[in-house]
């Protein structure tokens, strides 16, 4: 029988990499994506043990709500600062970097972090390469929910972005 | 036929195969379902392309070593259990008071009741000098887990139920005000064993410099087990808040209800009498508590709350036809109440008194 550790080091080997996915795809940072991914483990460690069964789908929902909640926060000192300092911010604006990749993924995150909870965590669950049963399972939810879930969802992104695009 | 639902022709998007063979065929001669899947099709193609992310290249090694060198998580009181911001702690002083009494009934059960399994609650006045006075008693043995308590934090209700055995509390009443979110947490039965060990009282008194009165005749070498849950522990609140962007800071739940079966404690060769006789008689003990320990008609069916007296109140009431005892604190600010019918309930939350016992009125297990 498996140590505490070494089930703990077999979850982890077998799970950061998607984990630490899933936070990148919300967060679209590879560094701040580790970050929230060992915080996920270090937060799973400490309150369960790695050979229970729920362990995978635990470690995605916390995953997928850690970095939105990041992301929201993030979002939201964004306009704070912008509303305090609207001189400054549109003397330091570059109309080029609208053309830029970097700016289309700061635009498409800023639409996911204005999604409901449930929506964003099924696109980025499912972006991710989670099968329909692993975000039903991650979520709570029974598998025949996921496709309405998801087919909602993205239309749900797709008119967000438009907004912001066009705000 | 009715047309093809959305879940459906999302799921075609990413598994044609997926269709049953009435929906295939159904699909074949239907132009309003190809082109809604069309639609579909372009919607979820623009997620993918909008999600895309980064590319990760991940060192797992170095990231596990990282992982296993960090600081362990604050304790959660062996749950995922409130753990208040600073800036909000002098405002929820009751319910912390609360919680305290909930952790002090585990120790009350470890260290005082033998041959025990609780019917009804009954408050006792406890201060920090009875808590630390009846600490000692945990010199004079040693505890050893059977079971270890598991608790877990799970995604359902059904999950809670699973592992706890019985199904999870439903609150037909919820304060206007409290949030919808529920988190549940389940934990197995944990079974304890405290050896008495003269040996080691006498050791431990020594090195203390304090004296102790000496363990009864027999009980050397005695087991007390104690086995407590299963239970089931629901929080209502959005514990991973809004405003914040590590999930190490958490809000203060606005609810929580908790279902644990009653413990039992169960002894090889010590009376209930013996032990009574020999609590009561540890020095430091406050008159206030060795008066109410010994007013209890028979402590071998009473589960004991201590209630901390600096710190909170408490009053008798009935919930659910049976009697409670609820606790709040001095200001008002927080409350909590414990019964027990078949299994121990618990209602707590920064919450008056009066809606505490409503939630637990109208409490459905």
């Amino acid at each position: 029988m498996k140590s505490r550790d070494e089930a703990f080091e077999a979850l982890f080997k077998s799970e950061y990499a998607r984990v630490a996915g899933i936070a990148n795809r919300v967060l679209a940072d590879p560094h701040e994506a580790e970050d929230v991914a060992q915080e996920v483990f270090i937060n799973f460690h400490g309150l369960h043990s790695a050979s229970a069964q729920f362990a995978p789908a635990w470690l995605h929902r916390a995953a997928a709500h850690t970095a939105l909640n990041r992301l929201r926060g993030k979002r939201r000192r964004e306009k704070r600062e912008l509303a305090q300092a609207p001189q400054e911010a549109s003397r330091t604006v570059d109309p080029q970097r609208m053309l830029e990749v970097g700016e289309d993924r700061r635009m498409v995150r800023a639409a996911l972090a204005r999604l409901a909870p449930k929506p964003a965590a099924v696109l980025v669950l499912r972006a991710s390469g989670l099968s329909y049963a692993e975000v039903a399972q991650a979520l709570g939810v029974g598998t025949g929910q996921i496709g309405t879930l998801l087919r909602r969802a993205e239309a749900a992104l797709r008119k967000e972005v438009t907004r912001g695009t066009s705000l | 036929m009715a047309h093809l639902s959305e879940g459906t022709l999302r799921r075609m998007v990413d598994d044609p195969d997926a269709l049953t063979g009435s929906d295939r065929r159904h699909y074949a001669d239907c132009a309003d379902c190809q082109t809604r899947y069309a639609g579909m099709a372009e919607d979820a193609r623009a997620a993918a392309t909008m999600l895309a992310a980064p590319e990760l290249r991940l060192d797992v090694a170095s990231a596990l070593k990282q992982v296993q060198a960090a600081p362990a998580a604050r304790p959660r009181f062996g749950f995922t259990l409130p753990i208040l911001r600073p800036a909000s702690r002098p405002m929820f002083a009751g319910l912390a008071a609360a919680v305290v009494v909930l952790a002090l009934v585990a120790t009350a059960f470890v260290n005082i009741l033998p041959l025990f399994q609780p019917k009804t609650v009954q408050p006792v006045p406890v201060t920090v000098a009875d808590i630390q006075a009846l600490s000692a008693l945990s010199d004079y043995g040693t505890m050893t887990w059977s079971q270890q308590p598991q608790p877990q934090v799970v995604l359902s209700a059904a999950d809670a139920q699973s592992i706890a055995g019985f199904k999870a509390p439903v609150a037909s009443y919820v304060p206007a005000g409290v949030s919808s979110t529920i988190t549940y947490a389940a934990m197995p039965k944990a079974v304890a064993v405290f050896t008495f060990d003269a040996a080691k009282a006498a050791a431990a008194a020594a090195s203390t410099g304090k004296s102790l009165p000496p363990l009864p005749k027999g009980v050397d070498g005695a087991k007390l087990t104690v086995t407590v849950g299963p239970a089931i522990i629901e929080v209502y609140g959005n514990l991973n808040g809004g405003t914040t962007t590590s999930s190490q800071d958490i809000n203060v739940p606005e609810l929580v209800i908790a279902e644990s079966a009653a413990p039992v404690v169960t002894s090889t060769q010590v009376t209930a009498k013996q032990l009574e006789d020999y609590i009561l008689s540890i020095p430091g003990l406050s008159k206030d508590l060795t008066a109410a320990l010994k007013a209890i008609g028979d402590p071998t069916s009473t589960l004991i709350i201590p209630v901390p007296i600096q710190y909170a109140t408490s009053t008798t009431v009935t919930v659910q036809g049976v009697h409670g005892v609820a606790v709040g604190d001095n200001t008002g600010l927080g409350s909590g109440v414990i019964w027990i019918k078949g299994n121990v309930f618990v209602v707590a939350g920064p919450l008056k008194q009066s809606e505490v016992v409503k939630v637990a009125d109208g409490l459905k297990s």
